[in-house]
C-alpha cells in the first residue's frame, strides 16, 4: 500500500513541480545569477562583474529615490487601505438595508484591470475637466487646474490613491468574513453586560480581528510591492523619476536601458524586501493561531 | 447577529444610528461608484462634449458611436481574441495542476510536503519582476516572444501557488474516509481524483475559475514583456496602446475600457460570492 | 476455510509502538469483536486487517492466503466505516455499486446485483435517493449494502454504531445480528461499546495498550475474566474490588473479607502474607437480611432502572464506592445506613499486578 501512495506521490506531483520549477524556481536562481553579470539582453557574452551592480545600486540616486517611494507606498499600504476597508466593513455589518448592493459596490473595482483603474483615475485627475477638479471648483467656487499628475508633488499620491480606491475593497471583504467569524455568544454576553459600541470595537471586535488583519495588512503591502501596472499608466514612474518605484526602476533598467544585468540586482533586492515580509508575515499568522486557535 | 448590533436601543428613544450609517455609506458609495460611472458616461459622449467639460454630467443624447467605432475596429476584435485564447486554456491548466498538487498535500502527505507546499504557496507573493529577465530570455531563447505561448505557459505557473492553496485547503474539509472507502474498493488514486474527490470540488473550482481567469483577463505586464507586434496584443495592452491613436478621443477611450473589462465585470456580477469566497479562503487560511 | 489469521502482529507510528505482538486466529463464519479502552489499538489492528494500514512486522493470512503486502482492494475484504462513508455526490445505487463499476461489470450485471442486495436489505425504494436525503439507519444499510455486493470473504466493522442515538443503536445492532444469521460470513467488529461486543459477538478480543488482554466467548468472559484489566472492562457496573492479605486461620488459608472469612482452595498459589485483590461482582452481593454479613456502609447515590436498582455505598473497607445490585421492590434511600453482605456467586481473586489467581465459590 504504502509503495503505491510514493507512486501517486510522485505521479500527481510531478507536472505541477515541473512547470512551478522550470518557469518560477529556476528563472528565481537565473536572476541571482544575471545579477552578478553586466548582461544587457541580446550580447551572448557578458562578462561576471561580482557584486559591481550591488555597489553601484548605492550610488545609483534614482535607486534610492525609488526606494523611498515604494517605502511611501507600503506605508501607505499599511494604513489606508486597512483603515478604510476595516470601517467599512464594520458600517455594512451593521445590518443596513441594502448591505449587498453596498458591498458589491465597495468589492468593484476588484474586477477591474489595473490599466483601467489606472485610466479611470487619469481622468479624474485631468486638470480641466477632471472630476477632482470640477468637483473642487464647485466647493471653493474658483476655477481649478492643477495637474496632479504631471507635477513631482503630487503624482506618486495621486497614484497611491487610485491603487487604495481598488484595494479598500480587497480589504473590507476580509475584514467582513473576519467579523462574521466572531463568535455570537461572544458579542451576546456585551450585550448583557450593557457595553457601548465604541468599548465593543476597542476590546472585542479588533483584537479578535487580528488575524484578517494581519492578513489584510500583509496582502496590500506585497500587492504595493507588485505594483507596476497602474503606474505604468499613469505616470510612467515621472515626471522626473518622481514616482518610480523599484519595480518601475527595474523595468526601466532592464528593458529600456538594457543594463540587465543592474536590472537583476534591483529584483534581487525586490526579492529580499518581499522575503522579509512573508517571513514576518508567516511569523505573526503563527503568533495568531497560537493565542486565537 | 452583528457586529454593532445597534439595532436594540430602547423602543422609546429615537436611535439616530441606523439612519447616519446609511446616509454615510450611500455618500461613500457614491464616491466608490463615481469613477466607474464617469467612464460608462464618458463613453455615451461625443469627444465635443467631453473636451467642453461636462464629462461628468449626463448626455444629452445616447451616443452610441463610441462603442460602434471600437466594436468594428479589426485591431480590438484581435486584442480580445488574443486575450481569450490566453486566459482560458491558463485558467484551466492551472486549476489542473492546482487539483494535483492540493490532493496530493491534502491526502497523501509526506515528510517534508508541508515546506514543500509552503514554498509553493508563498510563490503567490513574490513580485513577478524578480522572474522578468530570465523568463525574457528563456522564451527569446525559444523563438517564443511575440506569440501568444509564453503568457499562457507563465500564467499558468503563477496561477500553481493560489489553486494550490485553495484546493489543499478544500480537499481537507473531504473526509479521508471517503478515499479509503474508495480505495477498498479497488480505486486507485486517479480514480479517487476524478471520481470522488473532484466531483465533489467543483465549488472550489468555481472560486479559482472567477478568481484566475479575471487575474489573467487583467493582466498586463507579461504582454507587455513577450509581445510588440500589435497582431499578439491583449487586450489591457491594447487599451495603452491605442490611447495613442485616440489621443483626444475621451470617449473612444471610455467605450473601450468599458468594453475590455465587460468580461470581468460580466464574471464578477454574476459570480460574485466566488470571488469573495476565494478571496476569504485563501486568505483567512493563510 | 477463509478465516483470518494474526500472527506476531507489530505496528509503530514512528519510535512509537501502537501495537506490541498480536496473535490471533479467527475461524470462517465467526463473529469476533474487537474492545478496549480508546487507545487500545483495536481500530489500527482493525484497519491493519483491511490494508489501509501497513503492518511493521507479522503477518496476516485470510483462508491460506498470505496477504500482509496485498492491496486492500485484493484482500476479499469489505470495512463498513464509523461515518459511513458514503459518496455525497452519488445516488444509493452508485454508491452500492462503486467497486463494481471500476471493476468493468457489465450494467445489466450490476443493476441485477444492486437490485438483488437492495432487496435484502429492503432499501430497494431508496436506490435513486442520495446520502443526504437518508436517516443514520438508512445510511448504515447503504455502507452495509456496498460491502455485501462484491461477497467478501471478511467484513470488517469500524465502531459502526457510534454515530447513533441510543434508541437507533439498539435496532441497528439487531439489524446487524440479523445480516450475521442471514451470511454467516466472517465478522470483524471493532467497538468500544461493551454492550454491543456481549451481546452480538461468538468471541470477543479484550485489547488494552497494543496487546491482548483476553479472549473468549462473552459468557467465559464474564465468569472467568483471566485478569483484573478484564474483570474491571466487562460488566456493566463494574465488579468491585477489595484488597486483603493472606491469613492462616485454623490450619486453613483464607481472606478476611469484613466480617466473614473467604477460604482459598488448594489449587490457588498463594502465600501467607501475600496481598490479594478480591473481585465482587454486584449481583454477588446483597442488602438482604439474610446474607452473609461483610461489612456496614452508607448508601451515596441510587440508580434505579426500572427493572433493577443499583445502590453506591460508601464502606470503610474501600476507597471506592462499592456497587451492589438490589431487586427493584427494596428502595434504599440515599444516607441510608445498611449492612452489606455476600449473596451466591463468585469471588474473583487477582494478584495486585492484575493476574488472575483462581476464584472461589462464595
Amino acid at each position: 500500500m504504502e509503495r503505491h501512495t510514493r507512486f501517486w506521490q510522485c505521479a500527481l506531483l510531478a507536472l505541477p513541480l515541473l512547470v512551478f520549477g522550470v518557469l518560477v524556481v529556476w528563472p528565481l536562481l537565473s536572476s541571482f545569477y544575471y545579477s552578478f553579470t553586466n548582461w544587457n539582453g541580446f550580447n551572448p557574452h557578458y562578462q561576471f562583474v561580482g557584486f559591481g551592480n550591488f555597489a553601484r545600486i548605492f550610488t545609483d540616486h534614482l535607486f534610492a529615490n525609488a526606494i523611498i517611494n515604494t517605502a511611501i507606498w507600503m506605508a501607505a499600504a499599511i494604513i489606508v487601505p486597512t483603515c478604510l476597508g476595516l470601517g467599512l466593513a464594520l458600517l455594512i455589518d451593521s445590518r443596513v438595508p441594502g448591505g449587498a448592493i453596498f458591498k458589491s459596490i465597495f468589492y468593484l473595482p476588484i474586477c477591474l484591470s489595473a490599466v483601467v483603474v489606472g485610466q479611470i483615475w487619469v481622468w479624474i485627475y485631468q486638470p480641466d475637466w477632471g472630476l477632482l477638479n470640477t468637483a473642487m471648483s464647485a466647493v471653493t467656487g474658483q476655477p481649478e487646474s492643477y495637474a496632479w499628475l504631471a507635477k513631482p508633488d503630487t503624482a506618486l499620491y495621486a497614484v497611491i490613491i487610485a491603487w487604495s480606491w481598488q484595494q479598500t475593497g480587497l480589504a473590507m471583504v476580509i475584514f467582513l468574513a473576519g467579523l462574521t467569524a466572531i463568535p455570537h455568544d461572544l458579542l451576546e454576553v456585551c450585550e448583557l453586560e450593557g457595553t457601548k459600541f465604541r468599548q465593543r470595537v476597542w476590546h472585542v471586535i479588533l483584537p479578535l480581528l487580528r488575524p484578517a488583519t494581519v492578513v489584510v495588512v500583509a496582502l496590500s503591502v506585497i500587492n504595493s510591492l507588485k505594483g507596476f501596472d497602474i503606474l505604468y499608466i499613469m505616470t510612467g514612474g515621472g515626471p522626473f523619476h518622481s514616482s518610480d518605484t523599484l519595480a518601475m526602476h527595474m523595468y526601466n533598467e532592464s528593458f529600456k536601458k538594457y543594463h540587465m544585468g543592474y536590472g537583476s540586482a534591483i529584483s534581487v533586492v525586490l526579492f529580499l524586501i518581499a522575503l522579509s515580509i512573508i517571513f514576518i508575515y508567516f511569523r505573526q499568522l503563527k503568533k495568531v493561531d497560537e493565542i486565537y486557535e | 447577529m452583528s457586529s454593532v448590533a445597534l439595532a436594540r436601543a430602547d423602543e422609546r428613544e429615537f436611535n439616530p444610528w441606523p439612519a447616519v450609517i446609511f446616509v454615510g455609506l450611500v455618500v461613500l458609495a457614491v464616491l466608490f461608484l463615481a469613477p466607474t460611472i464617469g467612464v460608462l458616461l464618458s463613453s455615451l459622449k461625443t469627444t465635443k462634449e467631453i473636451s467642453l467639460g461636462e464629462l461628468w454630467s449626463l448626455p444629452h443624447s445616447l451616443y452610441l458611436d463610441n462603442y460602434v467605432k471600437i466594436l468594428s475596429d479589426p485591431a480590438v476584435h484581435t486584442y480580445l481574441i488574443n486575450t481569450a485564447l490566453v486566459a482560458a486554456p491558463a485558467t484551466a491548466a492551472s486549476i489542473a495542476l492546482g487539483i494535483l498538487a492540493g490532493y496530493v498535500f491534502s491526502k497523501l502527505p509526506f515528510p517534508g510536503s508541508d515546506l514543500l507546499f509552503l514554498a509553493i504557496v508563498s510563490g503567490m507573493f513574490f513580485p513577478p519582476q524578480v522572474i522578468l529577465i530570465p523568463l525574457f530570455r528563456l522564451f527569446n531563447g525559444l523563438g517564443l516572444i511575440d506569440t501568444l505561448w509564453p503568457m499562457i505557459f507563465v500564467h499558468t505557473a503563477m496561477g500553481i501557488p493560489i489553486c494550490t492553496l485553495l484546493m489543499r485547503n478544500f480537499f481537507a474539509t473531504v473526509p479521508s474516509a471517503l478515499r479509503e472507502a474508495a480505495i477498498l474498493e479497488g480505486a486507485n488514486e486517479w480514480q479517487v481524483i476524478t471520481k470522488v474527490a473532484l466531483p465533489l470540488s467543483l465549488p472550489a473550482v468555481a472560486v479559482l475559475a472567477t478568481l484566475q481567469f479575471t487575474w489573467i483577463w487583467n493582466d498586463f505586464l507579461w504582454p507587455l514583456i513577450f509581445t510588440h507586434s500589435d497582431a499578439m496584443r491583449t487586450i489591457m495592452l491594447g487599451l495603452v496602446f491605442l490611447k495613442g491613436q485616440y489621443s483626444v478621443a475621451w470617449g473612444v477611450q471610455g467605450a473601450l475600457s468599458l468594453v475590455a473589462s465587460l468580461p470581468t465585470l460580466l464574471v464578477f456580477l454574476f459570480f460574485q460570492r466566488y470571488f469573495i469566497k476565494g478571496m476569504t479562503m485563501g486568505a483567512v487560511k493563510g | 476455510m477463509t478465516g483470518l489469521s494474526l500472527k506476531g502482529i507489530h505496528k509503530s507510528f514512528g519510535t512509537v509502538e501502537t501495537i506490541k505482538g498480536i496473535d490471533l486466529d479467527i475461524q470462517e463464519g465467526e463473529f469476533v469483536v474487537f474492545v478496549g479502552p480508546s487507545g487500545c489499538g483495536k481500530s489500527t489492528l482493525l484497519r491493519m486487517i483491511s490494508g489501509l494500514e501497513s503492518v511493521t512486522r507479522g503477518t496476516i493470512a485470510i483462508g491460506e492466503r498470505d496477504v500482509t503486502s496485498v492491496a486492500p482492494a485484493k484482500r476479499g475484504i469489505a470495512m463498513v466505516f464509523q461515518s459511513y462513508a458514503l459518496f455525497p455526490h452519488m445516488t444509493v445505487a452508485e454508491n452500492i455499486s462503486f467497486g463494481l463499476r471500476l471493476g468493468g461489470v457489465d450494467k445489466a450485471e450490476v443493476d441485477r446485483k444492486v437490485a438483488e442486495v437492495a432487496e435484502t436489505l429492503q432499501i430497494t425504494q431508496l436506490l435513486d435517493r442520495r446520502p443526504k436525503q437518508l436517516s443514520g439507519g438508512q445510511r448504515q444499510r447503504v455502507a452495509i449494502g456496498r460491502a455485501i455486493i462484491r461477497n467478501p470473504d471478511v467484513f470488517l466493522f469500524d465502531e459502526p454504531l457510534s454515530n447513533l442515538d441510543a434508541a437507533l443503536r439498539v435496532q441497528m445492532r439487531l439489524e446487524i445480528a440479523r445480516l450475521y444469521q442471514r451470511f454467516g460470513a466472517t465478522m470483524v467488529y471493532v467497538t468500544h461499546d461493551q454492550v454491543e461486543a456481549m451481546t452480538l459477538a461468538d468471541r470477543i478480543v479484550v485489547l488494552n495498550e497494543g496487546r491482548i488482554e483476553q479472549v473468549g466467548s462473552p459468557i467465559d468472559l464474564y465468569n472467568a475474566p483471566e485478569n483484573q484489566f478484564v474483570a474491571q472492562f466487562i460488566g456493566s457496573p463494574c465488579m468491585n474490588f477489595f484488597s486483603a492479605n493472606v491469613e492462616h486461620i485454623d490450619g486453613e488459608r483464607c481472606l478476611s473479607f469484613g466480617r466473614e472469612t473467604v477460604s482459598i482452595g488448594q489449587d490457588i498459589s498463594v502465600r501467607e502474607g501475600d496481598a490479594v485483590s478480591m473481585g465482587v461482582r454486584p449481583e454477588h452481593l446483597s442488602l438482604d437480611a439474610d446474607a452473609r454479613k461483610l461489612f456496614e456502609g452508607e448508601v451515596d447515590v441510587v440508580e434505579r432502572l426500572g427493572n433493577e436498582t443499583i445502590a453506591y455505598l460508601r464502606v470503610p473497607v474501600s476507597s471506592e464506592p462499592v456497587a451492589v445490585r438490589v431487586p427493584a421492590s427494596r428502595e434504599p434511600r440515599p444516607g441510608d445506613r445498611v449492612t452489606v453482605g455476600l449473596a451466591e456467586g463468585q469471588v474473583h481473586l487477582f494478584e495486585p499486578a492484575g493476574a488472575c489467581l483462581g476464584r472461589v465459590p462464595a
